[in-house]
């Protein structure tokens, strides 16, 4: 039998409370340390305790980070899901499973290792089974695949970051997992670890708290939030990081935090922090950002800096709480009632989490409008390689703000919504400045900022609007390219697609077919997307929902002679997005568009 | 002095920071004639003028209706955000925390406070939010022309429709037991009255929530109403005579009443002076004050004065633990943490 090194998907089935995900993060972290590309996926319930997790470890040193298309390794210890887990596992999947767990093993086709977790674990520690049962399989795990001890206890430490007994606890479970093995059972797979060069030095972190440290440092002066997965590990990120980078010696801080009593409240917490002059920002969810639409609306007519975050989860409604999926695209870009148009960040891994983080203040002040971040629960819940955040590279762009008396004598006439420099952008006196005050509104306004209705002032302020938004679209983030001359096709995609786009791009290229790949990272659209599609006979816009959002948005923007060139392949059932079934999906739609 | 100090043709009154009264006036307004709240923005300009409050340190808020479209007849050098319906509290709220250095002063309507927006104001005052809420109350929804609100008495009937039978909320009881630090109720006609109050919720560190009753002239303002002018005169029941005396004025030099009186210290030394009328009441005192609006209510009457006081809670910003510095006032510099602090974060999650 050939070995298959570092090349496996592992998923483990436990149930949520049951310290599972510490045991899983040890065996991710042991892994990680011994410099093998490996990514973990948590599937847990929108649940506290009891219902069924899984944790799904994918080992590759193509560098994929998507869950393999087939489990190679499944560790069985919650018995709720055993059957259906059972029933999944193609032939020939190695098994850890729970002995004690008084369930059937009803198949012969799959190489078993029975452990008894249980035992093993009362063993150790009676009182304390419960906690170490988990442990026991990474063991076990361990022993199997070859994982360095070293490693593993490096990683114990880190989770258990100096509580000596828990330490002490489970390095012990782990070497009597691995024992048992050794001395009861032999390997009978294909499955090892291998150590791997380490190049750059790296480290785990989740999107969420990525951002919370990308806008302390962008200077965030008000967090307005209302808790709700999958975001509220952002809003907590930053409520764990302003003691330590944003607080004087006296204990005072410069960054204000309320827990809102709703969505509606944080939304307008924002917009009143953006109306006095100061960075303020909220996290939330898709089902937050639905009720934030008033505020949006009024952010945006009335002009007002506000930055917006939405780690996105399954919708619509409740929807999946606890699942990915890129379904916010459209109300984001479009969101609430009337005209409007808003600036979007899509970041697609952890650094730009921490860039984007830092940047929505700057663009919020430039453009005086909402923007909004969209990351994913896929990008914001689990843990990614990263090789350090990059220190801002400029220093904060306060937008077009009156604050000398001198600056605002020199104007010839004030309004606050003239268009004086033809971009678009007017410029703001702050409250309690004493220049030009005036009655910031929802209502339709003229140009000095006065109640109107009429046809001329209205249409000019939509005009203007449009022209202000419009031409943010290339000082944004330009996308990605990774392109090959002589592809025909290409593919645009955006977000955490990021994590699986390698892996779709071989299957593709396996059959074949090469593509160029092309990561947008923001709306309105660069103009270098349209360049992008124009260079490509046919273009495939990815993306994790059902209707193709990002495809029906471009579709409306780009030039009407380039529509036909554009495909929309978008799928999602809740999971993190697996690279075989978007390749299929990619080939399927290519044979039907050349139809 | 040999030479005389240039005088204008016509005396013009000063207050305190040398400012005339016109410094705090606004546009014309597009209310009803008579309509109560442009009694109250008369008096919101009397009482900031008599103050002394710089005025382009304060910021008027508002929400949607008629109430809330009052900002823009009065205070012209102040800034102000008329926002959405019900939400003032919330955007005042965020301001605050970046800018503690203004003065909010909130109006809001029935329809805009006591139904839309009553999770907003209930919370606003949860978290001791330094503010004067100015309620102006009617009983209808003027701008949609005249439906009823919950704040709308039963037995009331206004211009057209039938009796209102549903229960009122009434916001003043509501306050007070959410441990509200200012709560006072007052009538759009009681001039003198809603002057002292509203100077000395502006001297108040915390939430002051001033419930005005506020005729709707056009919808509501018929005999058979209990928010019409009429009635509100016949069935007022004043708790106690109110005056102020600002910080700025000796209280030594002010003249003693004759009969009982009680003075209240406010946060910037100013004082109220409430004059028993004839049982003295206990602003200190929830379930007086609570009493006090429970036999009115049973009376189909209207009590107005200071009904609860509590100056011993911390406002919000001493719960957010901020720099003294207003946050838009610190410089960028200090907004940012350094290079060094970045490296010091990716080396310690390197490790």
């Amino acid at each position: 039998m050939e070995n298959i090194a570092n090349d496996f998907t592992i998923n483990i089935a436990t149930a949520n409370g049951t310290g599972s995900q510490s045991a899983n993060l040890i065996l991710l972290q042991s892994l990680f340390d011994m410099g093998v590309p490996v990514s973990g996926k948590n599937l847990f319930p929108s649940n506290i305790s009891g219902l069924p997790t899984w944790y799904i470890i994918r080992l590759s040193d193509h560098g994929y980070q998507a869950p393999g298309n087939r489990t190679d390794i499944q560790v069985l210890v919650n018995p709720a899901t055993w059957e259906e887990d059972l029933a999944a596992l193609e032939p020939g999947t190695v098994v850890v499973w729970n002995e004690n767990s008084k369930l059937e093993m009803n198949r012969g086709d799959i190489v078993s290792y029975p452990i008894p977790m249980n035992q093993i674990a009362r063993k150790i520690n009676p009182k304390l089974a419960k906690l170490i049962t988990n442990i026991v399989y990474v063991g076990a795990l361990a022993e199997i695949l070859g994982i360095e001890q070293a490693a593993l206890e490096s990683a114990v430490k880190k989770q258990f970051k100096g509580k000596a007994s828990a330490i002490e606890l489970n390095t012990t479970a782990l070497e009597m997992g691995r024992s048992y093995f050794r001395e009861n059972l032999s390997k009978q797979d294909p499955y090892i670890v291998e150590e791997r060069a380490i190049e750059t030095p790296q480290f785990f972190v989740e999107g969420n708290e990525a951002i919370a440290l990308g806008a302390l440092f962008g200077g965030a002066q008000l967090l307005a939030w209302y808790p709700i997965t999958p975001s509220s590990s952002l809003a907590e990120g930053m409520i764990e990081w302003i003691p330590q980078i944003r607080t004087n010696d006296d204990g005072e801080s410069t960054c204000a935090v309320i827990q809102a009593e709703d969505e509606l409240a944080a939304a307008g917490m924002v917009l009143g922090s953006g109306w006095a002059g100061g960075r303020g920002m909220t996290a939330t969810s898709g089902p937050g950002i639905s009720l934030m639409q008033e505020f949006i609306g009024l952010a945006y007519f009335a002009e007002i800096p506000s930055v917006f975050w939405d780690v996105c989860r399954v919708g619509p409604s409740t929807g999946l709480p606890t699942r990915t999926q890129q379904s916010d695209i459209t109300m984001l870009y479009e969101g609430s009632h009337g005209d409007t148009q808003h600036i979007v960040l899509f970041p697609g891994t952890v650094e730009e989490c921490f860039e984007f983080g830092w940047r929505a203040f700057d663009y919020t002040e430039r453009f005086q409008t909402p923007v909004f971040g969209m990351s994913d629960l896929d990008l914001g819940m689990n843990r990614w390689a990263c090789s350090g955040f990059e220190y801002p590279t400029q220093e904060m762009d306060r937008g077009k703000v009156v604050r000398d008396r001198d600056v605002f004598e020199a104007f010839e006439e004030f309004g606050r919504y003239l268009d004086v420099d033809g971009d678009g952008i007017p410029y703001r006196t702050l409250p309690g400045s004493g220049m030009a005050p005036i009655l910031y509104r929802g209502t339709g306004h003229n140009p000095m900022g006065v109640y109107s209705e009429k046809p001329h002032d209205y249409l000019q302020l939509m005009t203007r609007l449009r022209t202000k938004i419009d031409s943010a679209r290339d000082q944004l983030p330009a996308p990605i390219l990774r392109e090959e001359k002589e592809c025909e096709i290409g593919i645009v995609y955006l977000g955490s697609m990021e994590n699986t786009i390698q892996e779709i791009d071989d299957i593709l290229e396996a059959t074949g077919i090469k593509v160029s790949q092309c990561r947008l990272r923001a709306l309105p659209a660069h103009s270098e997307i349209e360049n992008f599609i124009d260079r490509h006979e046919k273009t495939i816009v990815l993306e994790i929902n059902r209707d193709g959002q990002l495809y029906g948005i471009l579709r409306k923007e780009i030039p009407i002679h380039l529509v036909p060139k554009l495909l929309s392949v978008a799928y999602s059932d809740g999971m993190p997005p697996r690279g075989k079934i978007y390749a299929d999906l990619i080939l399927k739609t290519l044979k039907e568009g050349q139809l | 002095m040999s030479e005389k100090p240039e005088r204008p043709a016509r005396a013009i009154k000063l207050n305190v920071i040398n400012e005339p009264k016109d410094s705090y006036t606004g546009g014309k307004s597009s209310l009803c004639p008579g309509c109560g709240h442009d009694q109250i923005s008369n008096v919101i300009i009397n009482a900031a003028w008599e103050n002394g409050i710089k005025p382009h340190k304060i910021a008027k808020m508002s929400g949607i209706g008629c109430s809330s479209k009052t900002p823009a007849y009065y205070l012209g050098q102040s800034h102000g955000f008329n926002t959405v319906h019900g939400r003032m509290p919330s955007v005042t709220t965020g301001a605050y925390a970046v800018n503690k250095d203004l003065l909010y002063i909130g109006v809001s309507g029935d329809g805009d406070s006591a139904s839309i927006g009553i999770g907003q104001l209930i919370h606003a005052i949860r978290r001791n939010m330094d503010m004067v809420y100015v309620l102006e109350n009617n009983g209808v929804y003027g701008l949609t022309k005249g439906q009823y609100s919950a704040t709308a008495d039963i037995g009331s009937k206004k211009k057209k429709g039938p009796i209102n039978k549903t229960q009122p909320i009434d916001l003043c009881a509501l306050a007070i037991n959410l441990g509200c630090t200012f709560v006072a109720r007052s009538f759009s006609g009681s001039k003198k009255q809603l002057n002292a109050l509203l100077k000395a919720a502006m001297s108040h560190k915390g939430f002051a929530l001033i419930d005005v009753i506020s005729p709707c002239v056009t919808f509501n303002n018929n005999d058979e109403s209990m928010k019409s002018y009429g009635y509100v005169k016949e069935n007022e029941v004043t708790l106690h005579m109110t005056d102020y005396i600002p910080h700025f004025n000796p209280i030594t030099e002010v003249e003693v009443p004759e009969g009982h009186f009680r003075d209240i210290t406010l946060h910037d030394g100013s004082t109220i002076r409430l004059e028993t009328i004839s049982d003295e009441h206990d602003p200190s005192n929830a379930v007086a004050a609570l009493t006090a609006l429970h036999e009115a209510e049973t009376d189909a009457k209207h009590v107005t004065g200071l009904l609860y006081f509590d100056n011993t809670k911390a406002s919000l910003i001493e719960d957010l633990g901020l720099v003294d510095t207003a946050l838009i006032d610190v410089p960028d510099a200090e907004l940012r943490p350094g290079k060094d602090m970045l490296n010091k974060i990716n080396s310690a999650f390197l490790s």
